[in-house]
């Protein structure tokens, strides 16, 4: 096909003019000195890239990357000594030490929120290096051999370590961009943008994180290798566990910027070159000035560009994508094929049960002993005062919280105790209250994270991800940002991220919440067409007036009990209900009605 | 008390709003209607300072108040409850209204206005020691509102209050807002999808439309137009 031969290409030019820049400088450059520049430039953009890759593209800061370096290097180094083995078979066996490094720090923190991974991460290289020290390691020459020196990565010449680096630089640099365009990409952005929604999306948000740490932990082992043997030559735990390699790699990529493969190539083309320069020039007539200039230049792109150079061009190139609805013509309500009424059928046979299932918060009692059956076609209205734990429940069926006591079981098998994410690939979806998008992601891109996980490559996801768009009549804000979307379209893209999963089931909370009477109505036209598609709703909604009309059956919650449970017309003439939660206008509003 | 005078804000380069015009009197209770996306929300942001205006005039009192930061404009006695339900969730409730009373006419009735609240609300009496990030939507719906009281405000901009609320909770809302409007000490913006119960409250309304002022008039004027009958009222 055209398009993909095109979108080929386009992928590889970029890759291409790389190379060809990285051979030319290569050759065109005459001194020693400056091949080590260049050397160096390269070698601080793949760690920048490899970095980016959990820290960048995931968001799980990484502080102690130079880990990897470490290991990398000190594991070649000490086959080579102790083994006579080549480094070009070393280094893979250092990339799979890092590999399972970064699986022992993985496992146990990536279950746990927010900064356990940046601090264990902080902890590893201190670790090694004392470690080594330990072992007696503080000084591990290379040992010199003459004879077949390639073998042992041994050149004379230093444009063939130059070559080497390119080729990992290369190499990484593929890496990311395949990331990038991938399903794990998409994921990883969208964990890193809001971890809870992308489980409810479906998103095994612990297997991503161990995927990208993972592939972010090789290739510094392969580039600590090639580094020791091209510039250190004796290997010290402070040359390779050090800080000065986390604060380089760090420095690459907040110049730069960190979530895009060109931001630590930006950063290092930059900062590297420069502080070589300062050392050489300045440093050698007024030692020490040139740390002074070199903070001088890092604090003005802080200040200019905070979140990278990388992104400061984009930003002014592209402009920002984010409009208000406002200016945009207000959307066309999506084919609203009059109102599928409650001719659906349901046949009655429960598609998710609930056996007295209680969930307590610090001993406040938010939802107990509740029992229900949601029934496959219906529409079944979850109703109840603030506070009463309505939302609570929906978070013990989609696995966010795990209930005290009782089950939950879908289609007949208990799926409490499962991870949000494999509730969701089961087939039961859900919306939130106040909607969670992933800012940084487009429209189109924050439905593809529900799509990928029913189609693992790009294009495919992206072809679910338009038709469900399509279907919900917001295909013409596809391309913008989420920010400054109104309440209607933003609830409607939440519901076409959830659709794009293909539910068989889906928990809404409040979709009506926030919307004027149209969107009201779009939106209840899209939750019938939904059922008459053959897909069960589950909805909470304070929005009776609606909910009366849309509903087969309710439930109703108060303190986290089930207080009431019947048909819409029975349950809202309940006086425990209208004492607990409707109130006497709904009563007087109600009479008025049957008068 | 509040005169804005060709108001526009933009979002990269697109008109949110476009030359709004509205003036309100002390004491008057005004509502805003207009559909998703019409600039409600913007329009009481760039009256209390949130969002920066790009054409136009604030008057607050017989004072320019349009380039002044949102806390000088709190200061002045204006309160925003945004939507959405914006809590300090780490802290408590009570720390919660606490934070709202720090103006100096606010600090020295601390005592008094929390004790209004709480009977406004009991149930934030009862959740007082709790982190507001615990509590249901709702009661932080309720929490935000019981802040903006908390700042004795001359001029109170109440986001959607009633949204996401149980019925008989919004039916507590409005009784609030009805018995702060009677007291008239507090002049009110109020923003509402709930048109019935909003503009039954109100003196005047505005209808925003694609960031325009299209419809304004006074409640029985609003009542009577077959535009708001037709669009908002469902007749």
């Amino acid at each position: 096909m055209p398009t993909t031969l095109s979108r080929r290409a386009s992928a590889l030019l970029p890759f291409a003019l790389l190379a060809l820049a990285g051979l030319v400088l290569t050759f065109a450059i005459q001194e020693r000195y400056h091949h080590r520049i260049l050397t160096l430039t390269l070698v601080w953009a793949t760690m920048g890239l490899s970095w980016n890759i959990i820290s960048g593209y995931a968001g799980q800061i990484s502080f102690g990357h130079q880990a990897f370096f470490g290991i990398g290097a000190y594991v070649t180094i000490l086959l080579i000594v102790h083994l006579g083995l080549t480094p070009w078979i070393g280094m893979l066996v250092g990339a799979a030490a890092a590999v399972l490094a970064a699986v022992l720090i993985g496992f146990p923190t990536f279950r746990l929120a927010g900064i356990y991974f940046a601090l264990a991460t902080l902890a590893y290289p201190l670790i090694l290096r004392i470690f080594m020290d330990f072992l007696g390691y503080q000084e591990v020459a290379i040992p010199m051999i003459r004879e077949r020196a390639w073998v042992y990565m041994q050149f004379l010449d230093p444009r063939a370590y130059n070559l080497l680096v390119l080729a990992a630089f290369l190499a990484v640099f593929w890496l990311s961009h395949a990331i990038e365009r991938s399903r794990l990409g998409y994921w990883l952005r969208a964990l890193k943008e809001n971890e809870p929604a992308a489980e409810a999306m479906g998103v095994d948000t612990f297997r991503c994180k161990m995927a990208a740490y993972m592939l972010s932990a090789a290739p510094p082992a392969i580039i600590g290798a090639i580094y020791a043997h091209a510039v250190l030559f004796v290997v010290t735990p402070d040359a390779v566990f050090g800080l000065l390699v986390i604060v380089q790699t760090l420095v690459v990529c907040l110049v730069g910027g960190a979530g895009s493969k060109w931001g630590p190539l930006l950063g290092a083309a930059i900062m590297v070159p420069l502080s070589e320069t300062l050392d050489m020039t300045l440093g050698d007539r007024f030692p020490g000035i040139q740390g002074i200039v070199y903070g001088a230049a890092l604090v003005l792109v802080m200040l200019f560009a905070p979140e990278g150079l990388y992104w400061r061009f984009r930003g002014l190139l592209v402009g920002r994508r984010s409009a208000p609805a406002a200016a945009l013509q207000p959307i066309a309500s999506p084919q609203p094929d009059a109102a599928a009424p409650r001719a659906v059928a349901t046949d009655g046979t429960p598609i998710l049960e609930a056996h007295g299932v209680s969930k307590a918060f610090l001993g406040l009692r938010a939802v107990e002993d509740v029992s229900f059956v949601v029934r496959q076609g219906e529409i079944l209205g979850i109703i109840g005062p603030n506070g009463a734990g309505k939302t609570t429940l929906f978070n013990v069926l989609n696995g966010f919280l795990l209930p005290e006591s009782g089950e939950v079981r879908h289609r007949g098998q208990p799926i409490t105790g499962l991870r949000p994410n494999r509730i969701c690939r089961r087939g039961i979806g859900r919306t939130f209250q106040v909607v969670r998008a992933f800012p940084h992601l487009t429209v189109l891109e924050n439905v593809m994270v529900g799509a990928f996980v029913r189609d693992a490559a790009e294009p495919d996801a992206r072809a679910r991800a338009s038709a469900a768009l399509a279907r919900i009549g917001l295909e013409t804000r596809a391309d913008l940002l989420p920010t400054g979307l109104t309440t209607l379209d933003l609830r409607l893209m939440e519901l076409a991220r959830c659709m794009a999963t293909a539910p068989e089931l889906v928990l809404l909370d409040e979709p009506l919440a926030g919307l004027g009477r149209d969107g009201i109505e779009v939106m209840m036209a899209l939750i019938r067409r939904l059922r008459a598609e053959g897909v069960t709703v589950a909805i909470i909604e304070h929005t009776m007036h609606a909910l009366v009309r849309l509903a087969d059956r309710l439930v109703v919650l108060d303190h986290g009990r089930l207080i009431a449970e019947g048909p819409p017309a029975q349950v809202t003439r309940d006086p425990a209900v209208i004492e607990a939660y409707l109130g006497k206008r709904w009563l007087r509003h109600a009479e008025g009605l049957r008068a | 008390m509040l005169k804005v005078s060709a108001l526009s804000v933009t979002y990269g380069g697109l008109h949110a709003l476009d030359a709004v015009s509205l003036d309100v009197q002390e004491g008057e209770f005004i509502t805003i209607l207009g559909p998703n996306g019409a600039g409600k929300t913007t329009l009481l942001k760039a009256i209390s300072g949130a969002l920066p205006m790009v054409a136009g005039q604030i008057e607050y009192r017989g004072r320019d108040i349009g380039r002044l930061p949102s806390h000088a404009r709190a200061g002045l006695g204006i309160a925003h409850v945004p939507e959405g339900r914006r809590v300090f969730p780490t802290l408590t409730v009570l720390e919660n209204l606490v934070m709202g009373s720090y103006r100096a006419a606010a600090r020295a009735r601390r005592a008094e206005t929390l004790e209004t609240v709480f009977a406004l609300f009991p149930i934030l009496r009862e959740r007082q020691r709790q982190v507001a990030g615990s509590l249901s939507g709702g009661e932080q719906q309720m929490l935000a509102l019981g802040r903006g009281l908390m700042a004795q405000p001359d001029l109170l901009l109440l986001d959607e209050p009633s949204q996401g609320l149980g019925p008989r909770i919004v039916e507590t809302i409005f009784e609030v807002i009805a018995e702060i409007r009677r007291s008239r000490r507090i002049t009110i913006l109020l923003v509402e999808q709930r048109v019935v119960e909003a503009l039954e409250l109100c003196d005047r309304g505005y209808v925003l439309e694609t960031g325009q002022v299209v419809l304004h008039g006074d409640r029985e004027a609003l009542l009577r137009d077959e535009r708001v009958q037709h669009a908002y009222l469902g007749a």
